[in-house]
């Protein structure tokens, strides 16, 4: 595997090139008086209209999971991994609901992460901390994926192919510090502007392959029947088939509860939070949700690419030849169909799928450092610059973490960084979700609630074993004789213990703490109305 | 998900009861999964599971705009004016800043 095609490998070189030129050329675009303002570095001035917002919500939502992870899902177990579907479906219904009042809120306040909303609402340094360790702890193995994404394609590509472990990881480590350079200097602007590129590459990348590959291997019937041939086959390893083309009975509760966690987890993502808060106004946010699953059917398309690298004899010995990675599966499906000029545009979406987003992740997760434990706990006093170069700084060191987080744990799925990353996030959902509309809970109800649920959440992922690994294996646990998804039953335990708490606290008469917010500020609307300052 | 009423912005409750309506189709119609877990009707060579799920998307992408315009804020009086003149680049900094 030491042939690396020029062609292939000359187009992706030079579209990374584009992007890294956007990237650093972003800082000039929409020009701010001072980029070392939190807003500015950290939310691109606040300003971004429908059409931005709509790419860089694209660029923010729709990552290497979409391109590599599902698709690998579905090649190696079936409709299992289709529950990315409707999770993208019901994602942004439950978002219309309740971010224009974190929006309103936050622009009222001057709030940057929903840890600073937490803050003021409760007054609880504590429950501020925790909300923000949660999002940075979190974002890192979702960053972890994107690396993931990057080395699939390099892999195939046989760039890296070397046996010297650095040579190996060199390739990616490159187009790494290129990203962590661009996103220091540009901050947010840079990957809202590197996301046009991205968004063009993967609409044409997708249309192609959806017209195009199906006409190559023989048409959908023939695409279907293949798979679900290959998927009733006996893994050796579990003594039960690899999977099934329409989720059995027995997956359904797993399918649902994947869907419904990943939903309501998605917008706690300290990257989504950031997404939300650029926006120039209130009204942007409802339209976007209106108009982004325009992405979601391109998810459910690309999802099926893992039907066609199963029903491609090409691809399935491909993916053996590495060690059964079926992350390789769609790399493998665009090398073995497509002429190498596309093949190439085709890894180039990938790879620039997977940078956009880690730019905004590693943004949002230094936005929380800087904001709720540097400036909480070490700086009090610190001026708006310098908050503003800690968290430059930071951005570094988040992207070193997600690093870690790629080498250590295992590539079989990588979906499973993103859905361990969701059982922690989705922790934080009654601290801000319910703090938008009340504030019955108590703060330090809130805090235990969180608590309990990410040990438990944390024990039950470890103690899952899957894909070869004995830790960490899976996220889908039996729960009361049903399999689901840890973070809903995580979940619920953490509203269960919240609420009783609350309860108990009351009566106790526990001091509540101070709310800096009144109603009206949730529905607050500067633009088209007048200022409203805070 | 009702807001105070006697906050000049909010709407009408059977404008909010509509819109929850709207959207808790769209959460029952997708996770409720043994209604969809089934190969046939086939629309082509799709099976009922794949076809079903992906015409939610459209769908939802509907319902989401039809709840945009129920609430929009050109919707009540007195807003239609400023929302013309604020769809460019200019007016970035809405407030809010320190």
């Amino acid at each position: 595997m030491s042939h690396v095609n020029a062609v292939s490998f000359t187009i992706l070189i030079i579209l990374f090139l584009v992007v890294t030129l956007t990237g650093f050329a972003a800082a000039r675009w929409r020009r701010a008086e001072d980029l070392l303002q939190m807003n500015e570095w950290g939310l691109g001035g606040r300003g971004f209209g429908t059409f931005v917002s709509w790419f860089l919500f694209g660029g923010d939502l729709y990552t290497a999971y979409t391109f590599i992870a599902v698709p690998a899902l579905i090649y190696g177990a079936g409709a299992a991994g289709f529950y990315a579907v409707p999770y993208t479906v019901i994602v942004f219904p439950i978002v219309f609901i309740f971010a224009p009042r974190l929006w309103s809120v936050a622009r009222v306040h001057n709030y940057v992460t929903p840890a600073d909303f937490v803050r003021g609402r409760y007054g609880s340094r504590g429950l501020a901390l925790a909300v923000a360790v949660t999002g940075i702890l979190a974002t890192m193995p979702y960053i972890a994926l994107q690396l993931v994404g990057i080395q699939a394609v390099l892999t195939v590509m046989g760039v890296g192919s070397s046996s010297n472990e650095f040579l190996k990881d060199l390739p990616l480590l490159i187009a790494f510090v290129i990203l962590a350079a661009y996103t220091y200097v540009s901050g947010l602007r840079a990957p809202a502007l590197t996301a046009f590129i991205k968004d063009v590459l993967v609409y044409v990348m997708i249309i192609v392959a959806i017209i195009y590959i199906p006409m190559r291997l023989g048409g959908w019937s023939h695409i279907f029947s293949v798979s679900g041939a290959h998927l009733k086959a006996v893994n050796p390893k579990t003594g039960k088939p690899f999977g099934s083309l329409v989720t059995a009975p027995a997956g359904e509760w797993a399918y649902a509860t994947l869907a419904l966690g990943s939903a309501l987890a998605l917008f706690m993502y300290p990257h989504a939070i950031t997404g939300v808060l650029s926006t120039k106004r209130r009204d942007v946010i409802r339209r976007n949700m209106a108009i982004l699953p325009a992405y979601s059917l391109v998810l459910g398309l690309v999802a099926l690419l893992g039907y066609m690298a199963l029903a491609s004899p090409a691809v399935r010995t491909g993916v053996k030849a590495h060690d059964s990675n079926a992350q390789l599966s769609v790399p493998l499906l665009f090398q073995h169909m497509f002429p190498s000029w596309f093949a190439g545009i085709g890894f180039s979406a990938i790879v620039i799928g997977a940078l956009v987003p880690a730019a905004i992740m590693s943004i949002a997760a230094a936005n929380l450092f800087t904001r709720n434990i540097y400036k909480e706990f070490f700086r009090r006093n610190a001026t708006a610059r310098h908050e503003t170069k800690v968290a430059q700084f930071v951005s570094l060191i988040v992207k070193l973490g997600a690093l870690l987080f790629a080498l250590e744990l295992s590539k079989t799925f990588s979906i499973n960084l993103q859905l361990l990353g969701g059982i922690w996030i989705l922790q934080t959902f009654p601290s801000i979700v319910a703090g938008l509309y009340t504030r019955w809970f108590h703060r330090w109800a809130l805090l235990l609630g969180w608590a309990a649920a990410m040990v438990y959440g944390t024990i039950q992922a470890y103690r899952t074993p899957g894909g070869g690994q004995a830790h960490f294996g899976a996220s889908s646990a039996p729960v009361f004789g049903q399999t689901m998804y840890i973070a809903i039953a995580a979940f619920v335990l953490n509203l269960v213990v919240a609420a009783v708490l609350t309860l108990v606290f009351r009566a106790l008469k526990l001091p509540e703490g101070a709310d800096e917010t009144q109603p009206a500020h949730y529905l607050a609307d500067p633009e088209p109305g007048e200022a409203v300052d805070a | 998900m009702s807001q105070p009423t006697s906050n000049p912005k909010s709407h009408r409750p059977i404008t909010w009861a509509v819109i929850t309506v709207l959207l808790l189709a769209a959460l029952v119609g997708t996770l409720w999964v043994p209604f969809y877990a089934r190969t046939t009707p086939k629309i082509g060579a799709f099976p009922f599971f794949y076809w079903y799920q992906l015409l939610w998307v459209p769908v939802v992408a509907v319902l989401s705009w039809i709840c945009y315009l129920l609430i929009r804020p050109g919707n009540r009086r007195g807003s239609d004016g400023h929302r013309a003149g604020s769809s460019g680049f200019s007016g970035r900094d809405g407030g809010g800043r320190s």
